[in-house]
């Protein structure tokens, strides 16, 4: 099954370019106590993830109609967060506030949603041909 | 609903579900026919079945992109007609193999002599 695709790399590029941004903002929020701006921060970010993920996912299925419940797209998104927020706290950029065992928290339970997600992917590959459902590939 | 509207509309939903699966065929016809690039398989395609199907080159793109990725179709690019090079879309062996026995398994049996025979009878009445 092809994996990376073109789409794959555009969502990753502007997947890490908004967490990056959003360590940032979420930093500044925390360490200057704005919660307003904390949630601000929280609820741009989705919206921004919720987008380029629909947009480049769309995409992606267009020029190839791969069957992988969105799978690679979210193990990409949580290599990139968690690896943007190990760096922040590594290169110190974290405020006074925020403890890197939070990294490792968001690791922990997003990665148990991660193994589910591909347990489904998984169980659902069967009816697929070469990440293609059997459905797609005559019309 | 006078027998008329009945009868088209019949002809219309049997034939709706009998395309359903038709174009990987035509395609597959047009390619074994030799090389082409889209707009050629598109003007194949339109021809052979007197225009019964039709396909629009975005859709033909994104089939053959599919079919290519599944190993039973590839491309060799040539020059163009005075413009960009293109893609010449042609069966892989394993393509071939599989139209060969597709047809084999399920268009053959339109060519034995008796249903032949029964299509023409039908035909002439």
């Amino acid at each position: 099954m092809k994996i990376l695709t073109k789409n794959l790399i555009f969502f990753s590029i502007a997947f890490m370019a908004g967490a990056v941004v959003f360590r940032h903002g979420l930093s500044y929020a925390i360490g200057n106590r704005l919660h307003g701006l904390l949630w601000a921060i929280a609820g741009t970010y989705f919206l921004y993830n919720l987008l380029t993920g629909w947009f480049f996912g769309k995409r992606d299925y267009e020029s190839l109609p791969l069957f992988d419940l969105g799978f690679r797209f979210h193990f990409a998104a949580y290599l990139i967060f968690n690896l943007v927020s190990w760096g922040w706290f590594k290169f110190g950029l974290e405020s006074q506030f925020e403890h890197i065992g939070i990294v490792y928290t968001t690791a922990l339970f997003w990665g148990i949603s991660l193994v589910i997600h591909f347990i489904f992917f998984l169980a659902l590959r069967k009816e697929s041909i070469k990440g293609i459902h059997k459905e797609d590939i005559f019309e | 609903m006078n027998d008329r509207q009945l009868y088209s509309e019949l002809l219309s939903a049997w034939e709706e579900t009998y395309k359903k699966g038709q174009l990987t065929l035509w395609i597959f016809l047009s390619l074994k026919d030799g090389k082409k690039y889209v707009e050629e398989i598109k003007a194949f395609v339109e021809e052979f079945s007197n225009n019964t199907m039709t396909c629009e080159s975005q859709s033909l793109y994104r089939t053959l992109r599919k079919f290519q990725h599944l190993g039973v179709v590839d491309f060799e690019t040539g020059e163009g007609n005075k413009g960009p090079e293109r893609k010449y879309y042609y069966l892989t062996a394993l393509g071939m193999q599989l139209l060969n026995s597709f047809t084999g398994r399920n268009i053959s049996l339109f060519f034995s002599e008796k249903i032949r025979t029964l299509i023409n009878q039908e035909a002439s009445k």
